[in-house]
């Protein structure tokens, strides 16, 4: 095993070490040169060369800034960083929030592991993984991982890395990277690749009409042919791909069998594993373990990933610190999620109309959103101005949710109504707040009405991948017409829902006059005051 | 399961190449403190140098920071009173091995001399003078190699200590004194120090040196500098000839000072009557007001420039010289106020 660690060494090496050897045969002649002086010359000598090595760094130095300004496109490329290897030490019980991936992954380690028992039965040798999911849901985390727990040296590289304006560069990047991993498949008897956003070279490749060819497409016909080889010779490398772009994105000849064999979905954690991501990232920092239910905090953060909630838990932690406190309380991590998710707070000054009008349009929001709405809890309603709205009622899924039902469609038309209706009822006329509403329910009916068959006349099917001029007038008037329908009796629902509750909105725009923030718990405490309940689906 | 990071040969290739310079350094620095010619073995140091590389013999002898070399030739000169080819082959070579001794050792060194003999004529001597400054700031060309040989005294004369003997000898012959008994008188009281550079010399076996110091060396440079000028620059060259130039340094009544006595004669018979005075106290001022301040000298009061043809002085304080130097004033309001008879 010595002797061939040895030689993989000098195979991937060696020029390294053909100059280490000759500047210390070079250094050793300049010692043996020095004693053969005389002190006089070898005094002169040893005093002038500080001042040489500073010369000769700086000229070097200056000879590199002109040449990477001039021939390597700035100095742009010398910051390009990369996940240092040495840096990988990700255990498999770290990965929390990702168990069905985890499952799957744990196989393909196992195929990696007892590659030898798979060659015996005549099984296919896994060449290629490819991780696609959203961003922030830890596929870089679970490659890490799988490096770790195969035991195996692991190469990251990102995409972009291959990214080059030169056509040619990438492609010999790639070339020099797998040349890489087969020195160290032989001298550990395998290896990882791990590229990150596999997608900046793995998109449909595109090829001109003037018979030219982009530099991406020489990449990755580059990285097709490579992990063609890897095929053939009996090195044990295996790629790791990871994308936030969809499968429809990546060129299907990288996801043909033999290259990409195996695709491993990571999605976004579901309550049960935002509960154990919170447990995890809480756990490093110290917390009221009284005032947080880390289950409620789970709730809260539908739709977050591990990054978010590991940023939600680092801002709070943050926060506390701000307020001098010795742990992290249940205030601090609401203020966490409020700050990522609906922004800092930006304090206009407007006159006592403009704000009542404001506290009213969001009072129509939260009491349709309360009464409603089948499947979002109001988090939050403010008059205080965030990214760039004058108010705001922040919703959340009560659950995860992978459709979305008509009632809940037409409950987010509703929602999206109901700003404007409670100014007209208060005011008698409205204001241009309502113009992101109404594109909201507008996108909303439309798709409905044409897109999802939700309408009353019976056109089922989606009109809009048809062209515009295959589709009657007749056909667009109807579905126009339907759409039109949905808003109107929405809107009916809605003003009839305002007024019949005025006096619970009376109270709501009061308290927000004079809070300006309502969180859950007092909205909720208010509505249960009058009798009123959230609606269950 | 702890894994495995890519071998990462950069870094530790990067430690074991500053390792290796360093300890390449600290080595080179230790080798440089260590001096190639240890202080105690300086004279066999020079003996050896001279007879290993060029197989030349000569008598290395030291008082205080001088160091003083005999060198006995054969044909120092020729027919017509120069200094031969091969004499002054043998010399440089001579002086070359003294330099590399004085510079690359640990003994403190200000002058060193070669002292020529001819062996034949061994009445006749050449004495070059050398300030060890003055050679290492040669090598490191802080000054050129012009201003290096005028910065070296170069004397050839007959043997003081010869002459003085001469006249000894002459006394004790016409006394009937017998040799053994004027061997002893001549070791007792006329073989002593010499008191001036221009005694330094070698004769019947012994050393006749000093220890040289800066200021008689500087006073010596002076008037060697004045004879140089007067035969280098052609208008002077042509009306004058510098018969003798001699720098002392001397002190009296608390006052130290330099004094140069300078013998001009014209070449020309019309311009016999032509006055030489103010071409050597120009000379003597410029040279002077240089040399002191190339050596950075500043323990003199004044220097006292002496026509010797009409006894005319020009006696210049030191703060005057330095005006001179830095041409804050003329010659002429120099001689103004400083001139005397």
């Amino acid at each position: 095993m010595i002797p061939k660690r040895i030689k993989m060494y000098w195979r991937m090496y060696w020029i390294r070490l053909v100059i280490i050897l000759v500047i210390i045969l070079v250094l050793i002649l300049s010692v043996v040169g020095l004693m053969s002086l005389e002190s006089f010359y070898r005094n002169i000598t040893l005093a002038t060369m500080p001042i040489n090595l500073i010369m000769v760094a700086l000229n070097a130095t200056i000879f590199v800034f002109m040449y990477m300004i001039f021939m390597r496109s700035g100095l742009a490329k010398v910051r390009e960083t990369k996940v240092n290897s040495e840096l990988v030490n990700v255990k498999w019980d770290d990965v929390i929030g990702m168990e069905e991936a985890k499952r799957e992954a744990w196989e393909v380690v196992q195929l990696m592991k007892d590659r030898a028992r798979v060659k015996q039965i005549g099984g296919k040798i896994l060449r290629g993984l490819l991780m696609l999911g959203p961003p922030g849901c830890g596929k870089t985390y679970l490659a890490k991982a799988i490096a770790t727990e195969t035991g195996i040296p692991f190469l990251p590289m990102s995409g972009s890395e291959f990214v080059e304006i030169f056509v040619g560069v990438g492609a010999s990047r790639v070339r020099r990277l797998f040349k890489r991993a087969r020195e160290l498949a032989f001298g550990y008897g395998g290896c990882i690749v791990f590229i990150d956003e596999l997608d900046a070279i793995a998109r449909k490749r595109v090829f001109s009409v003037f018979g030219g060819t982009e530099e991406t497409n020489s990449t990755q016909n580059q990285l097709l042919a490579e992990m063609d080889g890897l095929q053939e010779g009996e090195d044990n490398v295996v790629v790791i791909g990871a994308t936030n772009a969809g499968e429809a994105i990546i060129d299907p000849a990288l996801l043909r069998p033999g290259r990409f064999d195996r695709k491993l979905h990571i999605d976004k954690p579901n309550l049960e594993e935002r509960q154990k991501i919170f447990e995890y990232y809480l756990s490093k920092v110290k917390y009221d373990k009284g005032s947080i239910d880390i289950a409620r905090l789970a709730r809260k953060a539908i739709g977050n990933t591990p990054a978010d909630i590991s940023n939600i838990v680092k801002e709070s932690a943050l926060i506390a610190t701000r307020n001098k406190q010795d742990v992290i309380v249940y205030k601090n991590i609401v203020e966490a999620i409020e700050r990522i998710e609906m922004g800092l707070k930006h304090r206009r000054h407007m006159t006592d109309h403009e704000r009542e009008m404001v506290a009213w349009h969001e009072t129509g929001h939260l009491i349709v959103l309360y009464l409603l709405h089948p499947t979002d809890d109001v988090f939050k309603a403010t008059i205080i101005g965030r990214r760039g709205a004058l108010g705001m009622v922040h919703h959340n899924p009560k659950e995860e949710y992978f459709t979305e039902s008509k009632e809940k469609l037409l409950a987010d038309i509703k929602t999206a109504l109901a700003g404007y209706v409670a100014e007209k009822i208060r005011f008698g006329t409205t204001s241009s707040g309502v113009s992101v509403d109404f594109q909201r329910a507008t996108s909303i009916a439309h798709m409905m009405a044409w897109s999802l068959g939700m309408n009353d006349v019976g056109l089922v099917g989606d009109y809009m991948q048809i062209p515009e001029a295959q589709l009657s007038e007749e056909t667009k008037q109807v579905l126009n017409k339907e759409m039109d329908k949905i808003i109107k009796k929405c809107l009916v629902e809605v003003e009839t829902l305002i007024a019949k509750e005025r006096v619970i909105a009376e109270r709501f725009v009061k308290e927000l006059l004079e809070k300006e923030e309502l969180d859950y718990d007092e909205i909720d405490a208010i509505f249960k005051e009058y009798g009123k309940s959230p609606l269950k689906m | 399961m702890k894994p495995i990071a890519e071998p990462y040969l950069g870094s530790s290739a990067q430690r074991c190449a500053a390792a290796i310079l360093a300890v390449a350094m600290l080595g080179a620095g230790a080798l440089g403190c260590t001096a190639t010619y240890p202080a105690d073995a300086v004279e066999q140091s020079i003996i050896r140098l001279c007879q290993q590389e060029y197989k030349i013999d000569v008598k290395v002898a030291t008082v205080g920071q001088t160091i003083a070399i005999y060198l006995p030739l054969t044909n120092l000169l020729d027919f017509t009173f120069t200094v031969t080819p091969e004499a002054s082959d043998r010399i440089n070579n001579v002086l070359l091995c003294a330099t590399r001794v004085v510079i690359s050792t640990n003994a403190q060194f200000n002058f060193y001399c070669v002292i020529a003999h001819d062996t034949r004529l061994p009445e006749i001597q050449i004495v070059i003078i050398k300030s060890v400054d003055d050679v290492k700031r040669f090598l490191l060309s802080d000054v050129s190699r012009s201003e290096y040989s005028k910065r070296m005294l170069i004397d050839l004369r007959l043997s003081p200590q010869a002459k003085k003997e001469k006249v000894i000898k002459d006394i004790f012959e016409r006394m009937n004194l017998d040799k053994e008994w004027q061997e002893e008188l001549l070791n007792d009281f006329f073989r002593t120090e010499p008191a001036a550079l221009g005694e330094i010399g070698y004769w019947n076996d012994r050393f006749f040196i000093k220890d040289i110091t800066i200021s008689e060396f500087i006073a010596e440079q002076i008037a060697s500098r004045v004879k140089i000028e007067f035969k280098d620059i052609p208008e002077l060259s042509e009306a004058f000839l510098v018969k003798s130039s001699d720098g002392k340094y001397m002190s009296d009544q608390g006052e130290r000072f330099f004094t140069l006595e300078v013998l001009a004669v014209n070449r020309k018979f019309d311009e016999i009557d032509r006055d030489v005075s103010s071409d050597v106290f120009k000379m003597g001022l410029l040279v002077a007001a240089n040399v002191v301040h190339a050596y950075k000298f500043e323990d003199f009061n004044y220097i006292d420039i002496v026509n010797v043809r009409d006894y005319k002085h020009l006696k210049v304080s030191r703060e005057t010289l330095e005006a001179y130097r830095l041409k804050e004033m003329t010659f002429d309001e120099v001689a103004q106020h400083n001139l005397s008879l």
